[in-house]
């Protein structure tokens, strides 16, 4: 009951008119952020830590929050609409939504994936209102060395489960926490990798490494590809309504996508990617009818929609409650209570109770918000669609620029803004995930730090990792995690060889081997 | 167009870079006299992620050699259009105090609609000049935030 009241505190700080008005900015902005291609929610937030920099943190959070449920909705509807996804949480959704809005379905692709969004984001924040205090409890019972080791798994799984090589993501996430070690050492004064550049002393901002990764790089990486790529937008026509039989197909794949979304979210996974094609093929093994699916079946948008703005929820739950992102927007959002001089945690929820309630009850608010501008409103929406590319970059890279000018007023910070972009415009190009190098810049300091606590506490015995149960299991999920795949790969490998040499036997007629697969 | 060769050699690109940045921070770390007293000094997590560095860039090194490329059958790149975007950038941050944010801001919008192939320059620079004008006047005397006006400026119209 504590959590009830606690929430019905939460409403009445959401509810007053100048955070309500947050919200409905926040909102808005997110939606228009997730429809625009090239600008996501991460960058989104980023960009808005230095104008923030003067309001009150409830409101700057609730503002973020509904940025970050905005762009989930908004997400979709370019994704429906273009060939294009708009954010990361939407490749899926691009499959059949786009084959939807060729066959002049579009309007009930996008009304499946908003209602579906509304249902899956209000049923996971009743989800997070339960399980982050939850969380908070059991955050009680961590020391130093089980938060390492939980960072530690975290890093992990952000780099295991993206992309398509483990090296590669490996590699993005080193040098996050190689650009995290520069900057003076909190607990010794040192400085670190600064080179004598007196700007460096304070370390590289987060702020321009996300920029200069998701901003410049990705529009260098436009630029480049800009020539060679064709879009095609969908216009809506047609009855706006879903059909009875568009509801029938459509309701199971949303509780099921929230079911996977949920907790794929709040377990330190990484983000909305995996609950999404995981929901994608849950409705195709379950699905009347499957061979629908890829030319246009309503379950194949509503499940991963619904999976997409429930994992936005999940990944709340640990970044309020541990201070874990999971994320690039997390990390981002961990920034901007770092700005604050807030450590999210168990504290917080002690200290702060108006924010993190009040950020919680918003949430509510802003999904019926996002369900009224997203379903009458969208033919708005569409219209962002048509702004001409040139224009729409050159816009966000000057907003970029203007980001990171204003974090210290310095030229130094547009400098490296130039270098991390040009670092992952490579990135892109070479199908490196940029999302580890961000995580571990935020995560990286906060690790060694938790690391060095750790072994004070033990007097420089290492052991302190693998004697303490939860930190030693946290870790094993870590290993298991990395080498996993690896070792499938390698059996995967063998067993392929094993084939081929199978085929290769069978054509020159002595069959009768056959290799155990 | 570019070719698996390309990829490979950028992967090779990569590898090397985070080789050589691994190595950069051990000798750093290294060269720098520790001046911590308490059991595990600032020295330690460098060397963990230059250990990490050197790890994941041989193994990418290999990648580059042996491993499946990033996009298979070819991938084709404008390099003029990125040299625009790379330029505007450059061209911003070493006029950005000289003349201001509004004229470099305004460049830079120019220079990035010219890479996504726009060739209307003279309304490009009108919009251009409008959101650089509009955020100069937002931020500054908005939200208190400082955009340079320019040493340029200053000089010929010196506020007190």
């Amino acid at each position: 009951m504590d959590t009830l009241a606690a929430l019905g505190h939460g409403f009445l700080v959401a509810l007053t008119p100048y955070n309500l008005l947050w919200s409905a900015i926040g909102v808005t902005v997110g939606t228009a952020v997730g429809v625009l291609p090239g600008i996501g929610p991460a960058l989104t937030v980023a960009l808005l830590l230095p104008v923030t920099y003067h309001l009150e943190p409830t409101s700057a959070f609730i503002m973020f929050a509904g940025i970050y449920y905005g762009a989930m909705y908004g997400g979709s509807t370019t994704s429906i609409l273009l060939n294009a996804p708009g954010e990361s949480g939407s490749i899926v959704t691009a499959i059949d939504g786009h084959a939807m809005a060729r066959q002049g379905r579009g309007a009930q692709a996008l009304a499946t994936a908003a209602i579906g969004s509304f249902v899956a984001g209000t049923i996971a924040t009743v989800a997070l209102t339960f399980v982050a205090p939850l969380m908070v409890k059991m955050a009680l019972l961590f020391g130093p060395a089980e938060y390492f080791a939980l960072m530690v798994l975290a890093l992990t799984t952000v780099t295991a489960v993206l992309g398509d090589s483990l090296a590669r993501g490996l590699g993005s996430l080193f040098l996050g926490l190689a650009l995290g070690l520069v900057g003076i050492d909190m607990q010794t004064g040192q400085a670190r990798l600064a080179f004598g550049v007196p700007e460096l002393l304070d370390g590289i901002d987060t702020v321009v490494v996300a920029v200069g990764l998701f901003a410049v790089g990705e529009t260098l990486y436009v630029a480049s590809r800009f020539r060679f790529e064709t879009e095609e937008i969908y216009a809506l026509k047609g009855s706006k309504w879903m059909s009875r039989e568009d509801w029938s197909r459509s309701w199971k794949p949303w509780l099921r996508g929230t079911l996977l979304g949920f907790p794929i979210g709040a377990l330190p996974a990484g983000g909305s990617e995996i609950p999404t094609f995981l929901s994608y093929l849950v409705e195709k093994r379950l699905a009347k009818r499957p061979e629908e699916f890829g030319h246009g079946a309503i379950e194949a948008v509503a499940g991963p929609e619904a999976a997409n703005n429930a994992s936005a929820a999940g990944v709340l739950a640990p970044l309020l409650s541990l201070g874990l992102p999971t994320s690039a927007t997390a990390a981002i959002m961990l920034a901007a209570f770092q700005q604050y001089g807030l450590q999210p945690g168990p504290t917080l929820f002690d200290s702060n109770p108006e924010l993190v309630w009040g950020m919680i009850a918003s949430l509510y608010i802003g999904n019926v918000l996002l369900l009224l501008l997203n379903l009458p409103l969208v033919g708005l929406w569409v219209k962002l669609l048509l702004i001409p590319r040139p224009w729409l970059y050159a816009g966000i890279l000057v907003f970029s620029t203007l980001g990171a000018y204003t974090l210290n007023n310095n030229v130094v910070d547009l400098v490296i803004l130039w270098v991390i972009g040009l670092v992952g415009f490579g990135m892109r190009v070479l199908n490196v995930p940029v999302a580890p190098c961000v995580v571990g810049l935020i995560l990286g300091p906060l690790a060694e730090q938790q690391f060095r606590r750790a072994l004070a506490i033990s007097q420089g015995d290492a052991s302190v990792f693998v004697t303490h149960p939860i930190s030693a299991a946290l870790l094993a999920v870590a290993v298991l995690l990395v080498a996993g795949p690896m070792v499938l790969r390698h059996r995967q490998r063998m067993a392929e060889k094993a084939a081929e040499k199978a085929a290769a036997n069978k054509a020159a007629g002595r069959s009768g081997t056959t290799p155990a697969l | 167009m570019t070719t698996g060769r390309t990829l490979r050699v950028g992967e090779a690109l990569l590898g090397g870079g985070l080789l050589a940045l691994g190595i950069l921070i051990a000798v750093e770390t290294m060269l720098t006299p520790s001046t911590g007293r308490s059991v595990v000094g600032p020295a330690l997590f460098p060397y963990l992620v230059a250990g990490g560095l050197v790890l994941v860039a041989l193994s990418l090194l290999r990648e580059a050699v042996a491993g499946p490329v990033a996009h298979q059958g070819g991938f084709e790149m404008d390099g003029a259009a990125v040299a625009f975007v790379a330029g505007g950038l450059v061209a911003q941050f070493l006029l950005i105090e000289f003349l201001g944010w509004i004229p470099s801001a305004t460049l830079l919008f120019v220079a990035v609609a010219r890479a996504f192939g726009s060739r209307r320059l003279a309304l490009n620079a009108l919009l251009g000049l409008a959101l650089a004008g509009g955020t100069f006047l937002v931020f500054n005397y908005g939200l208190d935030l400082n955009l340079p006006s320019g040493s340029v400026v200053e000089w010929f119209a010196p506020d007190e």
